[in-house]
């Protein structure tokens, strides 16, 4: 069930484009790489992981948008929100093949890029420049998070505010305001307050 | 190294003879905030701990003894200027590579990136467990986890410094730390 204006072919192009970003791969070393890849279509508002399921796959959306949270006493905790271009998959889980602690549930309707576990060992073992390129995906994911935890302890909730509209102008458009808030750690209260500084100064 | 990965001595030999050993006194600054990380450290003999200033505030995002890596890593891996302090507690005693040996050392050998790799991945998933503690553990609970798993810190490490990890007052840190001492029985009591 092809979404509209979503090919597989752009996809797949995409996909060379945006791992080329982290070791340039020939033609041919990307097609050797692709019968590992599988491609998984959700519904919007649906639970991709479920909370106590161990994640299978490393996920890269080609399109749609997503967020993962840690249910917490009868609350959520979001603690990404990821869209085109941007990899997601519950990483404890993933990694130590424990129960996962957080859900992945998708906001709109989204199309992933994926690898298993499984098949991603035997990539790494089959495929020598696989290492390299997953130590350099993982080392961006890493920056990446540091990043945001530096700012949630250094910054005040007026500057995450700010910043995150000012960086992330698509999102503020496609992510309920809750979620944002939820993300950035701010009461929704305060997120409300903080509004009017999201309509542009004239 | 062989948590990660079992190298042959060769391999080992090949590893070591590309890392640097650095004394430090106690309290001094491997690394100031706008400097750039050129080490990945790895910490053979004492304590270092990893904060940046928020306002005139101190705020510890790390602590680490024997056997841990400690760096700005952030900044080592993306090459940009580091916000983080890194300082020595005691004196200390590291094991260190630049970047630049360090990328020779991937280049030269698959098995070393598969290392590289599964530190990297590591050090990751150590940052994202930190952060599910931090959402739901509350105050108390961050405090008897911390303390259960690291005793010997509770005994090595100033307790201010402790408190600013944890992200507590330290009034509430030592309230807590008699709380703890007070019980005779249960698995988080203190010696």
């Amino acid at each position: 069930m092809a979404k509209q204006g979503f090919s597989y072919t752009t996809a797949l192009d995409g996909l060379h484009h945006y791992l080329s970003g982290f070791v340039a791969l020939t033609k041919a070393e990307f097609n050797f790489l692709l019968p590992y890849i599988e491609i998984r279509e959700f519904e919007k508002k649906v639970k991709v992981i479920r909370e106590g399921e161990v994640e299978r796959y490393l996920n890269i959306i080609v399109r749609g948008l997503v967020r993962k949270y840690l249910p917490i006493r009868g609350d959520e905790v979001i603690t990404q929100l990821a869209t085109e271009g941007h990899m997601v998959h519950s990483e404890l889980s993933f990694n130590y093949r424990t129960p996962s602690g957080s859900v992945i549930e998708t906001i709109e309707p989204t199309v992933f890029l994926s690898i298993s576990y499984d098949s991603l060992e035997e990539l790494y073992t089959r495929f020598p420049k696989a290492e390299k390129l997953g130590r350099l995906m993982i080392t961006d994911l890493f920056i990446k998070k540091d990043y945001r935890y530096f700012d949630q302890l250094q910054k005040s909730t007026r500057e995450r505010f700010l910043d995150y509209i000012r960086n992330h102008p698509q999102m503020v458009q496609r992510v309920p305001q809750k979620y944002i808030a939820s993300y950035l750690n701010i009461k929704p209260e305060t997120f409300s307050r903080l509004k009017h500084l999201m309509r542009p100064k004239k | 190294m062989s948590v990660y990965l079992d190298l042959t001595n060769e391999e080992f030999a090949f590893l070591s003879d590309k890392l640097v050993i650095r004394n430090f006194e106690k309290k001094e600054q491997l690394l100031k905030v706008g400097e750039v990380e050129n080490y990945l450290n790895f910490l053979v003999k004492g304590l270092a701990r990893k904060y940046f200033y928020k306002g005139k505030a101190e705020v510890i995002t790390q602590i680490a003894r024997e056997g841990e890596m400690i760096s700005s890593s952030a900044s080592f891996l993306s090459g940009s200027p580091s916000p983080y302090i890194v300082e020595t507690i005691g004196p200390a005693t590291f094991l260190s590579i630049t970047r630049q040996q360090l990328e020779s050392l991937y280049s030269s050998s698959p098995r070393i990136e598969r290392l590289g790799r599964l530190i990297i991945t590591r050090l990751f998933l150590q940052k994202e467990e930190w952060e599910h503690e931090c959402i739901r553990l509350d105050t108390r609970q961050r405090f008897l986890h911390f303390v259960s798993n690291n005793p010997e810190l509770m005994q090595r490490v100033p307790q201010k410094y402790l408190a600013s990890y944890l992200n507590m007052k330290p009034e509430t840190f030592s309230r807590m730390k008699h709380g703890v001492q007070k019980k005779t029985t249960g698995r988080t009591t203190l010696r």
